[in-house]
């Protein structure tokens, strides 16, 4: 809805307003990282740090060694990523370009379990892995989040795959590529950008996972980073100063990497409602 | 007779199908390991007595099922499952709208604006859910002080100890992550209107709500639908948010069909029980993604 000028200043003070309002627990998490544990307990609490603490940032990654919970959400989140494209690509490939029995039954599956909630298999899940020995790895958290990321992303690359006009794929055949060849030289190229926001949205579903992290990992230097900030939670109180300015640092990596695939994500989840 | 047998032969099993079976087998697999067998072995343990390990004892028919669905417990919180999910959605879209429809307007820094919208989708939810926990603080959190000296609220509730706040206190959480999603799909439907209806509208000297109830609304119809169909599913699929503020307390007040199956299973190791649980959760899951893929498949053949 084009509204003319005169509602333009109205508009802006509306957006702010409602910034403000959405943004509030930002400002919180700003206004304490930034404070000395003395400023976080104080009655009654106030906005501004009396001392302007940056050395928090520094207490955390050494003291605490952070470091060591970005590296084991770094190492999950790339071992699913590179497992799920090794699924998904081929997959999506088949059920975008191949003619054969049962394709349209693959894609309404594919559709329905991406719907399927962690928390209803989880605890079987958990007696798989227990089974198979793999409980406390890294490697039941990469199956698990590829498990759960494939049938999206599967969608989403079917979607790019299909976008492909089937002329340039026939020409690369005519011309004496084999399918494995056309697929890797002429249509991954063409389906790069689809492949990218599959890649980065698997990879921030790993950054972001709690629920098996927290039912799979159990020794402390194996948690990943969502799990790993309750170090900072004692049994009686919490350092917030320093649970807030991790938080921080796990939150700003996966915040770039959504900028850069918000626009084909939203597409991708809605789909045919919305035309790219 | 030997024809047709022929030809279904070759109809299942020629060269590109084949290569297609290939291509799908490592997908496939993966998917029966890890997703079909976990839910069969949920069908099991639902269907048989279990031990504190979660290992099979007797077969039990539908006498778990029974028992569950007897407790008062169970009802409640179903009824809260569907309070949340419903109030949820509703507040996720009407605030969805109102973002899409501001940033439909073109002002310099609406970039900035959109970026900013987008925060608390882009976040991770298991963190935000902390941070939110540190907000809702009644001594030290900043939003209670806030709303006592700015004169909102001179006595706001104790947000996490009591059960009523509790419950006000996580779905707000749930629904401000849920926001950006619908505005943004919202907003690239309010985009993909033809100029031509509001320029033709302009001249017809129409306000604005008419705009937006004859003009946007039916525009964006079929993008309302599937938004909340994938918003109710992940609403109802919210276990961070909860676990996380309050694990479900104080005393099972805010606990939700999604929290109440992990509980039961990894807290109190009642696996049958959690598994029948579980298959309720999946049953009204099914429901709501198989009318999402049917609305889905029927946009694409029209």
């Amino acid at each position: 809805m084009k509204w003319k000028n005169r509602g333009k200043p109205l508009v802006i003070f509306f957006t702010i307003i409602l910034l403000l309002f959405l943004l509030f627990p930002f400002f919180v998490m700003i206004s304490t990282m930034l404070k000395s544990g003395k400023d976080v307990y104080a009655i009654p609490p106030f906005w501004i740090p009396s001392r302007f603490m940056f050395s928090n940032f520094v207490t955390v990654w050494d003291e605490y060694k952070l470091f060591i919970y970005f590296k084991n959400s770094f190492i999950i989140a790339l071992g699913a990523t590179i497992l799920n494209t090794l699924i998904t690509v081929p997959a999506a490939y088949a059920v975008a370009r191949l003619r054969f029995v049962g394709r349209k039954l693959f894609l309404y599956l594919f559709l329905v379990i991406q719907m399927f909630s962690p928390v209803v298999v989880v605890i079987s899940l958990f007696k798989i892995m227990a089974g198979l020995g793999l409980l406390d790895t890294y490697i039941s958290l990469i199956i698990a989040i590829s498990v759960f990321t494939i049938s999206f992303t599967i969608w989403m690359m079917n979607g790019y795959f299909r976008s492909i006009p089937m002329e340039i794929e026939e020409a690369a055949l005519i011309d004496g590529c084999t399918r494995v060849q056309t697929i890797t030289r002429v249509m991954l190229p063409i389906a790069a950008p689809g492949m990218v926001t599959a890649m980065i949205y698997t990879f921030i579903y790993a950054w972001n996972e709690f629920l098996f992290g927290l039912s799979f990992i159990q020794s402390q230097p194996k948690r990943p980073l969502t799990i790993g900030l309750y170090i900072f939670a004692g049994r009686w109180s919490t350092q917030w100063e320093y649970l807030t300015t991790a938080a921080f640092l796990a939150i700003i990596p996966v915040l770039i990497l959504f900028y850069i695939i918000e626009k084909r994500l939203v597409a991708g989840l809605a789909r045919g409602a919305i035309k790219e | 007779m030997a024809v047709g047998a022929l030809s279904l032969k070759h109809k299942l099993w020629n060269p590109e199908a084949r290569l297609a079976y290939i291509l799908l087998l490592p997908a496939v697999l993966i998917l029966i390991a890890f997703m079909f067998y976990p839910i069969v072995y949920v069908f099991l343990m639902a269907l048989f007595k279990t031990d504190k390990l979660g290992r099979l004892k007797e077969f039990a028919g539908l006498a778990n099922f029974i028992e569950v669905l007897s407790t008062k417990e169970f009802w409640k919180v179903t009824g809260r499952s569907l309070l949340w999910t419903v109030t949820g959605v509703v507040t996720k879209t009407i605030f969805g709208m109102i973002i899409a429809v501001l940033l439909n307007v073109e002002y310099r820094g609406k970039k900035i604006a959109r970026m900013l919208f987008i925060i608390p989708w882009a976040s991770a939810v298991p963190i935000s859910a902390m941070i939110w926990q540190w907000v809702y603080h009644s001594e030290f959190g900043l939003l209670n002080h806030t709303l006592k000296i700015t004169g909102i609220w001179s006595n706001p509730p104790v947000w996490l100890g009591l059960p009523i706040p509790a419950f006000a206190a996580c779905m707000w959480v749930d629904i401000w992550i849920g926001i950006p999603f619908m505005a943004l799909v919202f907003l690239a439907g309010m985009q993909s209107i033809s100029e031509d209806l509001y320029e033709s509208a302009y001249i017809d000297g129409v306000n604005w709500y008419q705009k937006f109830f004859y003009i946007t609304l039916p525009g964006i119809r079929n993008i309302i639908i599937i938004a909340t169909l994938l918003s109710s599913l992940w609403t109802f699929n919210d276990f961070n948010v909860v676990y996380i503020l309050t694990r479900g307390g104080p005393v099972r007040s805010t606990d939700i069909l999604i929290t109440s199956v992990y509980k039961s299973g990894f807290e109190w190791l009642k696996f049958s029980r959690a598994s029948v649980m579980a298959l309720v959760t999946f049953f009204i899951l099914t429901i709501i993604s198989i009318l999402y893929a049917a609305i889905y498949f029927r946009q694409e053949s029209a």
